[in-house]
């Protein structure tokens, strides 16, 4: 097996890169981003990719994430790294007790019913002004460069932490593909009939896999929040910029598999902040459209994605040579 | 009394609500495909009419069945360059395909027509009829009567003519309907069609009492999909009477809500038709 050797030698060129870029420059802060959408297109693979459950609403875990270590931090000042286990744990509960309605749910009765969910958060946040600062959004109190409080000047830390949460990330998605519930899983997601049959309890898994990916989705929300440093409603809890992002990153690189995210998230995210650059305010719907017409020529030319697209054009380019 | 007259706005603008929800549960029913994007066509729909009354000087009731010329044309080449290619797909297709219409569209108009708001003026805009002690205004009766009138349309579209049966031939077996002669791809075309032009008719009328902006839309989406939930994917009939259901239910909520969590109420409504009865409270299940 080759792939482990590969997999180290990406990572330690990605850790090495920051060396290389100003600290506190724009190419490395659009290197963080890219970092963090991966990861949460790898969250959202667990339940999207290996469940082939289409969530339109992981917004509302990213939201809980952000909203709550944020609130214990103005509040309590607590320290982040336990809000974020306590966003984890709300989420979970969150996720846990949204599989209710939604557990017998398909295709796309699942994603409205995800959908609806994240927008309820979304509403709540921002008309439950005295917590949640209300439509305006939250600001985190500013004291930079605590380990602690999870705050820096520079931006080469937070490199460092959305690089170990893609990793730690990722590592529990090989995991679970490998483990009996990913087994499950993939049985669920060929037919979940005859996977009923052959004794999977469905229902279980499927809520398996939404409670992890929900709790992993709250801690990348709220290092959102504290690379920010500032969200509202729309920033952590909208369809477009989190929802659906979430999927066409896991989508565009190819769902199901761990290099999918990684590969949509370093092609959408860099596009996008380029225009958004270049463009300046007319780039904001131009980016926004590009994203969009992607979107829809990757599932017309190939829906697996661009990783589909690579092996399957490898493997073509290979028969043609050995005829 | 303030509860009547909550349930009689709730009625006048769920009559709107069931017109633009019907091109959902159409094209649902014709092709089992949800399309996100259809909040986009109100918007488009809106626009046509808002540059009617601009430039030609049509009243947005008249300007109204413009709109639902234009985005039927609109809705067939989407029908035939887009859906066509995803109907035999897996859901992630169908629904990402929308997905992507829906920011292609919404980020098109921002880019054509710019982010600022705008509304047209009108001689009744302030009007209001006056029932006893109730009150009706005017640009809300109109809009009611107008959806009205297109649902009837509609009616007798689908039911009396040979395309309205050919088309839900269509929908119950595409198989046996190709047999019997029937184009099914052109039938899908024409469902397509008609289900985004009746979004953009109900868009258009409700420009008398309502600003257009390229993101109008967002606050419709959940709504219609609500309504269609509510009457049962699919129904025509269950989404007039979710329609209904929804403005009433919108209306009356904020008698005992602040109107920021207007939507809440729809929203939870909305999960807990899912949960309970997905194939929706009225109208026969699929």
């Amino acid at each position: 097996m080759k792939w482990w050797i590969t997999g180290a030698v990406v990572l330690v060129a990605a850790a090495i890169v920051p060396t290389f870029l100003d600290p506190t420059g724009y190419a490395i802060r659009v290197l963080t981003l890219a970092l963090l959408f991966a990861a949460l297109g790898q969250a959202w693979n667990i339940v999207g990719g290996l469940a082939n459950q289409i969530s339109l609403g992981h917004a509302a875990f990213f939201g809980l994430g952000a909203y709550t270590s944020t609130i214990l931090l103005i509040n309590f000042g607590l320290s982040p790294w336990i809000g974020m286990l306590a966003g984890a744990a709300i989420a979970a509960v969150a996720a846990y007790l949204l599989s209710f309605p939604t557990m017998k749910l398909r295709g796309h009765y699942f994603a409205l019913a995800t959908l609806a969910f994240s927008e309820v958060l979304r509403v709540i946040a921002g008309s439950w002004t005295s917590v949640t600062g209300g439509p305006v959004g939250l600001s985190v109190p500013f004291s930079p460069d605590s380990f602690w409080l999870l705050q820096f000047k520079s931006t080469m830390p937070y490199y460092y932490i959305m690089l170990g949460a893609l990793v730690v990330i990722s590592g529990v998605f090989v995991w679970i593909r490998h483990s009996s519930l990913g087994y499950r899983l993939r049985a669920l997601k060929e037919n979940p009939e005859a996977a009923e049959v052959v004794g999977v309890n469905t229902t279980q898994v499927k809520i398996s896999a939404a409670v992890i990916s929900a709790a992993l989705t709250a801690t990348l929300g709220t290092l959102y929040a504290q690379f920010t440093y500032f969200f509202d409603p729309e920033a952590v809890f909208g369809i477009i910029p989190i929802s659906v992002r979430a999927a066409i990153i896991a989508i565009l690189g190819g769902a199901g598999t761990v290099v999918g995210p990684i590969i949509g998230a370093f092609l959408i995210v860099p596009m996008e902040e380029m225009a958004n650059v270049l463009l300046s305010s007319r780039g904001a719907g131009l980016s926004q459209l590009a994203f969009g017409v992607m979107l829809i020529a990757i599932i017309l030319i190939e829906p697996r994605g661009i990783l589909a697209l690579i092996t399957n054009g490898v493997s073509r380019l290979r028969r043609r040579k050995s005829s | 009394m303030a509860f009547i007259q909550a349930v009689l706005d709730g009625l006048m603008i769920g009559g709107v609500y069931a017109v633009i929800s019907i091109g959902l549960t159409l094209v649902f029913g014709v092709m089992g495909i949800v399309n996100f994007a259809q909040a986009e066509f109100l918007t488009l729909g809106m626009f046509v009419a808002y540059f009617a009354w601009k430039f030609l000087g049509l009243d947005p009731l008249i300007g109204s069945f413009l709109s639902f010329v234009v985005i039927f044309g609109l809705g067939v080449v989407v029908q035939m360059t887009l859906i066509q290619r995803v109907l035999n797909a897996p859901p992630v297709a169908q629904i990402f395909v929308t997905v992507g219409l829906l920011i292609v569209i919404e980020n098109l108009t921002l880019i054509v027509f710019g982010s600022d708001f705008h509304s047209v003026t009108t001689s009744y805009q302030t009007s209001t009829l006056r029932i006893g002690p109730l009150f009706i205004g005017i640009p809300y009766l109109a809009a009611f009567l107008m959806a009205l009138l297109s649902a009837a349309a509609l009616w007798l579209f689908t039911n009396k003519t040979w395309y309205g049966r050919a088309m839900r031939a269509t929908a119950q077996d595409p198989m046996a309907a190709n047999l019997m002669g029937i184009n099914a791809d052109r039938m899908r075309q024409i469902a397509f069609g008609l289900g985004v032009g009746m979004t953009a008719f109900g868009g258009a009328v409700i420009l008398p009492y309502f600003t257009v902006h390229p993101t109008v839309g967002h606050q419709f989406v959940v709504l219609m999909f609500t309504v269609v939930v509510l009457g049962g994917l699919g129904s025509v009939a269950g989404a007039v009477v979710g329609g209904f259901a929804v403005g009433v239910i919108q209306s009356v909520s904020t008698l005992f809500f602040p109107i920021q969590l207007q939507n809440l109420v729809l929203f939870i409504v909305f999960l807990t038709v899912l949960a309970v009865r997905p194939t929706g409270l009225i109208g026969a299940a699929r």
